[in-house]
């Protein structure tokens, strides 16, 4: 936990400095407020227009926010001297705006100011402006996303912008992005065959939607000798976009099978390595989840500050809650009911039906809200994936799990007993370990798990007391397909489960999908009852 | 025995062995007729455990057998092997000297004429000892026959006989459960009986039992033995010296000496590693 | 004088008396509720009549599952759905019969049809505007079903656990199948707004009466059915499977196919159960497919005790009153009600209310045969036998 802290930590201190970079500026404006003050010569809007690009050769990145205010209408003159300024507020009185600090420097009667108005071709001019103007901004990230925006809306005017921009671009990042936008614009601009050619391999290696969408434009504008060019370019980028959708479905595909890992790994303890069919594991999960929404409630009101720390602590406590449930089910029912697994699937489907009823009794039956933590919200881009950082977070989440659980079962002293009881009872018996106190710590071990994976999918799914339902039939074929009793049979199958799934959704749809691979699965168990990972020889006929 | 395996791998082609083949492998063949189980070159594993290395093992029609063998030996693997539950990795397992056993399932070899008793007595524990003998009693196995049978005088007159050999003509409205261990063992031998097989498999047939039940157990398969092949697994050694037969001593999966209960049991071998000195 | 002869004539003499029964409510429900004006005090309300005739649908359905889990023990918890395809099978045939009557008026295509714009019956709507077809698809599908399940599930040797999770898998796939709007089975809302059966209105007093006469005929046919099956050698072939399935095996049965016989026999029982069950109650959707729903008819037939002929019946109709009444009045409990029911049944009842009563009954004749053996008169049941050594 300490590891995700510290990153989360940087990540958060990185971000807040971006943000306050460019407001640290100060520097020189007698250029630009010359600059402004021309936007309120009253002369039309050519003469508007030549007034922004007056604007945009100061290569003052402030005189962005500006032009941005006279795209919205912000901007206005004052009557008395002619000053121009951005104005904020309703009513009679409006707030003055300083253009270039951004600072209120007083009210004005709204009979006083008069408005600089813009049409459409001017709005345009804008905001290719803004896209120069953030071009010469400090912050390479601000000039990247300027540039973006450049390649997103070619335009065969910006190409001298992009020139000077690159003659003075250090930063490689901004260059390459650069280099797109220019080839962008050359691509509906009337320039030379081979020119067009190079721009068209330039946007060829870009690659994305954005590289496909600019080529199909670009196709349709150009003659008869661009053609077969833009042709084999659109095709290449296609074909880069299908590699990267395959990625996505791999990585939706492992979003869900750590999702399947998470809710069938307490099941691969009690089932695969003590044989009881727990049909209430489900609701081992939603008390898991109904603990983080008890500590997140808890925070909201006693500790609003520290809602960031409540899953670390929601974790130990839904194992606590799931596990000492999981104890009391144990000692209470199952236990007597050893050696009757069809008695013990049907006794542990009623306890289900109880939890549930208790869950629906005290909390209600609709969700409730369980909100995400700062870093488990938001997304991030890897070429063409958009990953979001919950569904990271429960992918790591999950192999965290499913390695202590792995340690846990072959090098503690628990674990030890646990496979020694699993294998050969009245042996163990004999040697002196208490097999009921294991059976049940067993049993509280693997609810305790599918308590914290209650935690988990409390950030991605509905908080209801009908959560676990929705798991409880995926979990046992996870298991029952990985093969019972080896864990590592369950993390294979709830991956290939997982990536199954979501490489059949976009050709059957997601639900007929899912009924694909459940018939698989049938089918699969009967062509090897004991999953992918069996055990074999006489003793398991025995 | 072995050296019919490096005869089969000998090319065709080669015509002067060939022929010294086909003489020596029609007198494997005519060996093979003369038994009712023939087991050749059989092995078997578990994950890498060999559980059956290289058995080789013959039993003539008529014959009674007693196998013996420390645990884990592979007695009751070669029974599975023969009845169809477990496949051999390699080797020939043939029964009546003609019939490819490893190319058949349990019900399938089961109606061919092998019966098996288990090591451990199962018997339908829901039913009377005289619904148990029915259910078992030869005839069509199909499920429609099953469902139109009626019950006649021929039958009936074979279960009298049956629980009339096992003793247990006074229980014959007694339901199986509630059976003594023994009792339960009479009637699992008995059921088998009543599937009129031509080999007997009986699996430790007296574990469990009193010393007067033993005793009759061996009288009563002696009996069956008069028209039947048997084979005996026991651990019992003064039952097996009561059935008075050749006995075959298996150790890892293998042969390790076979003869008369005398010669067996005073072999340095199996002293060695069964009976203890 | 022998407690096995003896049982079994007490069965069947409880078994006429079962039938009787269920062919006296089958005629005097709706008799009494059709023939009494409504202020007379034996009057039996129409809904009434409308529940019970539900509970005997249930019953058969209990039944059904009795021949599979208490006869040759296969815990199936995907039952459910072979009564959804009886009813479905109903369900489309009272879809045909509207006709032009729908909310649309499409003479051929149901109301669902026509609001998604489907243009014309997809192919396996044909023939379901006959009655006879539609009944033999009250059996056929759900045998087919079955066989086509069993046939995979029993050669593979699945057993236990393992067939009761992939038979509530089945279930599950199913009910997300049905939930599909392009499935052609009316999605989320299932086949309902009934008009006619056989050409009389569903809603008529008269056509409830037969078919809760209908109902009644079924579950009595159905008790017949399987107290003749248990009384053959299959029956005993059956328990026989359930005891110690190697042994038949080695005796040379196919205990597969003692399975699929007894799996496809119950899936048709399911199905007509679900056939009847649709006209009564008006509708089917794919909630009937729910897994939950399923391992309901266990408890009924846990309750009353599988393995016999009338206890599920009992427990069927038990169960189901009990949860008309309480939910009459305390919604909430039904599901604590029920879940305790689970684990009280297969904790302290596991044999059921019938089974229970038959073990007592047992008992007594034991100890009476017991006395009469202290005096001599009857060989010794069980102990040490003193004619082993003679």
């Amino acid at each position: 936990m300490v590891f995700i802290r510290t990153i989360i930590a940087i990540f958060l201190l990185v971000f807040t400095a971006l943000l306050a970079l460019p407001a640290g500026a100060q520097e020189d404006d007698s250029a630009l407020r010359q600059a402004i003050s021309g936007l309120g010569a009253e002369k039309g809007y050519s003469k508007l227009r030549q007034a922004i690009d007056v604007v945009v050769e100061t290569g003052d990145p402030r005189g962005a926010r500006v032009l941005d205010a006279l795209a919205e209408g912000d901007v206005y003159r004052r009557e008395g001297d002619g000053a121009v300024f951005i104005v904020s507020g309703r009513g009679k009185e409006r707030n003055l705006i300083d253009p270039v600090t951004s600072e209120q420097v007083g009210t004005i009667a709204k009979s006083e100011l008069k408005k600089v108005r813009v049409n459409n071709s001017v709005r345009r001019t804008v905001r290719d402006a803004i896209g120069a103007l953030t071009l010469g901004a400090k912050d390479p990230d601000i000039r990247l996303s300027a540039v973006r925006t450049m390649i997103d809306n070619p335009d065969p005017d910006s190409l001298d912008v992009i020139a000077t921009a690159l003659e003075r671009e250090g930063d490689d990042d901004v260059r390459t992005a650069l280099e797109q936008a220019r080839a962008a614009a050359i691509l509906l601009s009337d320039a030379a065959v081979p020119d067009k050619v190079a721009a068209i391999e330039t946007i060829r290696e870009m690659g994305g939607q954005e590289a496909l969408s600019l080529l199909v434009r670009a196709r349709n504008a150009a003659g008869a000798e661009m053609r077969d060019a833009t042709e084999a370019a659109i095709a290449s980028v296609q074909k880069r976009l299908q590699y990267w959708s395959l990625g996505q479905n791999v990585w939706y595909g492992l979003s869900l099978g750590s999702v399947l890992l998470l809710a069938a790994i307490g099941l691969a303890i009690t089932f695969g390595v003590m044989g009881v069919i727990n049909m209430a594991h489900g609701e081992m999960v939603m008390l898991g989840a109904y603990t983080t929404f008890m500590v997140q409630e808890i925070m909201r009101t006693s500790f609003p500050g520290m809602l960031d720390w409540s899953l670390p602590i929601a974790l130990p406590l839904a194992f606590l809650v799931a596990g000492s449930v999981g104890f009391a089910m144990e000692r209470g029912v199952i236990r007597l009911l050893y050696g009757r697994p069809l008695e013990t699937l049907l006794a542990t489907w009623g306890i289900s039906l109880i939890l549930q009823q208790t869950v629906r009794t005290i909390f209600g039956p609709t969700n409730r809200e369980v909100s995400n933590p700062s870093y488990m919200s938001g997304a991030f881009q890897l070429g063409e994936l958009s990953i979001t950082w919950n569904r990271l977070w429960i992918v790591v989440f999950a192999l965290v799990v499913f390695a202590v659980l792995l340690y846990a079962m072959n090098r503690t002293s628990l674990g030890l007993k646990m496979r020694a009881v699993t294998q050969n009872r009245r042996m163990a018996a004999a040697m002196g370990i208490r097999t009921p106190w294991v059976d049940a710590l067993t049993f509280a071990l693997g609810s305790g798990i599918a308590g914290i994976a209650g935690v988990a999918l409390s950030q991605i799914d509905n908080v209801s007391p009908n959560l676990g339902q929705g798991y409880i039939i995926d979990s046992f074929m996870v298991v029952v397909f990985g093969g019972v009793g080896n864990l590592w049979g369950t993390l294979i199958g709830a991956f290939s489960l997982g990536i199954a799934n979501k490489f059949l959704e976009p050709f059957a749809g997601a639900v007929l999908g899912k009924i694909l691979v459940l018939v698989f699965i049938i089918l699969f168990i009967q062509k090897r009852p004991r999953g992918l990972f069996a055990l074999k020889g006489r003793a398991v006929e025995a | 025995m072995n050296d019919m395996a490096m005869i089969e791998e000998r090319p065709l082609a080669a015509k002067a062995p060939q022929h010294a083949a086909l003489t020596e492998r029609e007198v494997q063949e005519s060996r093979r007729k003369e038994t009712i189980l023939y087991l050749d070159g059989v092995s078997v594993s578990f994950d890498g455990f060999r559980a059956i290395n290289n058995l080789s093992f013959l039993l003539g029609k008529g014959e009674m057998r007693a196998i013996i063998g420390p645990n884990g030996a592979g007695k009751t693997t070669m029974m599975d092997i023969v009845t169809g539950k477990t496949r051999p990795d390699e080797g020939e397992v043939f029964f009546n000297g003609t019939v490819d056993l490893t190319k058949h399932d349990e019900p399938a070899i089961a109606t061919m004429g092998i019966g098996r008793k288990f090591q451990k007595p199962t018997v339908f524990e829901g039913h009377t000892v005289e619904d148990n003998l029915a259910l078992a009693l030869a005839g069509s196995r199909s499920i429609l026959a099953a469902i139109f049978h009626r019950r006649d005088a021929e039958e009936e007159a074979r279960i009298a006989e049956i629980l009339d050999t096992i003793r247990l003509t006074h229980l014959r409205d007694a339901s199986a459960a509630n059976l003594s261990h023994g009792q339960k063992q009479w009637l699992e031998i008995g059921m088998l009986l009543a599937q009129d097989p031509k080999v007997l498999l009986v699996d430790e047939p007296v574990a469990g039992m009193t010393d007067a039940e033993t005793e009759e157990t061996a009288r009563l398969l002696r009996d069956i033995a008069r028209d039947h092949s048997v084979v005996v697994v026991e651990h019992d050694m003064g039952f097996v010296r009561d059935l008075g037969v050749k006995v075959t001593c298996l150790h890892e999966g293998s042969v390790l000496s076979e003869g008369s209960i005398d010669n067996v049991s005073s072999d340095p071998k199996v002293v060695e590693v069964y009976l203890g000195r | 004088m022998i407690v096995g002869h003896l049982l079994r004539r007490g069965l069947n003499r409880w078994i006429v008396l079962s039938l009787a029964v269920i062919l006296a409510i089958g005629i005097a429900v709706p008799a009494l509720n059709l023939l009494l004006p409504v202020t007379h005090p034996l009057h039996v309300p129409t809904y009434i009549v409308a529940l019970f005739g539900k509970y005997l649908c249930y019953a058969l359905l209990a039944l059904s599952l009795d021949l599979v889990w208490g006869y040759v023990g296969i815990l199936s918890l995907g039952h459910g759905a072979f009564f959804a395809l009886g009813g479905y099978a109903m369900g489309m045939y009272l879809m045909r019969q509207i006709g032009p009557r729908g909310v649309y008026g499409d003479p051929v295509l149901p109301d669902f049809m026509v609001f998604l714009n489907w243009q014309e019956l997809p192919w396996f709507w044909y023939g379901f505007d006959r009655f006879w077809f539609a009944a033999l698809m009250v059996m056929v599908v759900p045998g087919l079903l079955a066989f086509i399940f069993g046939w995979f599930a029993f050669r593979s040797r699945v057993t236990g656990v393992y067939l009761s999770i992939i038979t509530q898998a089945m279930t599950y796939a199913l009910m997300l199948a049905f939930f599909r709007n392009n499935m052609g089975f009316g999605g989320n809302n299932g086949l309902t707004d009934f008009k006619d059966i056989l050409g009389y209105s569903v809603q008529a007093g008269e056509t409830r009466a037969a078919l809760f006469f209908a109902s009644a005929a079924a579950l009595a046919l159905g008790v017949l059915f399987v107290s003749a099956l248990g009384a053959s050698r299959y029956g005993k072939l059956m328990i026989a499977v359930r005891d110690a399935e190697a042994r038949t095996r080695f005796i040379g049965y196919r205990p597969e196919y003692v399975k699929l016989f007894a799996f496809v026999a119950a899936a048709v029982m399911a199905g007509i159960a679900g056939a009847l069950y649709v006209p009564q109650v008006g509708i089917i959707n794919p909630g009937e497919f729910a897994p939950a729903n399923s391992i309901e008819i266990v408890v009924w037939t846990a309750v009353g005790g599988r393995g016999t002929i009338i206890g599920p019946i009992i427990g069927a109709i038990l169960v189901n009153a009990g949860k008309s009444w309480l939910t009459g009045f305390a919604p909430e409990f039904w599901l604590f009600a029920l879940g305790g029911l689970f684990v009280a049944v297969t904790l302290f009842l596991p044999k059921g209310i019938v089974g229970t009563a038959i073990d007592g009954w047992d008992g007594l004749r034991r100890m009476r045969d017991g006395k009469r053996r202290e005096r001599g008169e009857d060989a010794p049941l069980t102990g040490p036998q003193p004619e082993a050594a003679e």
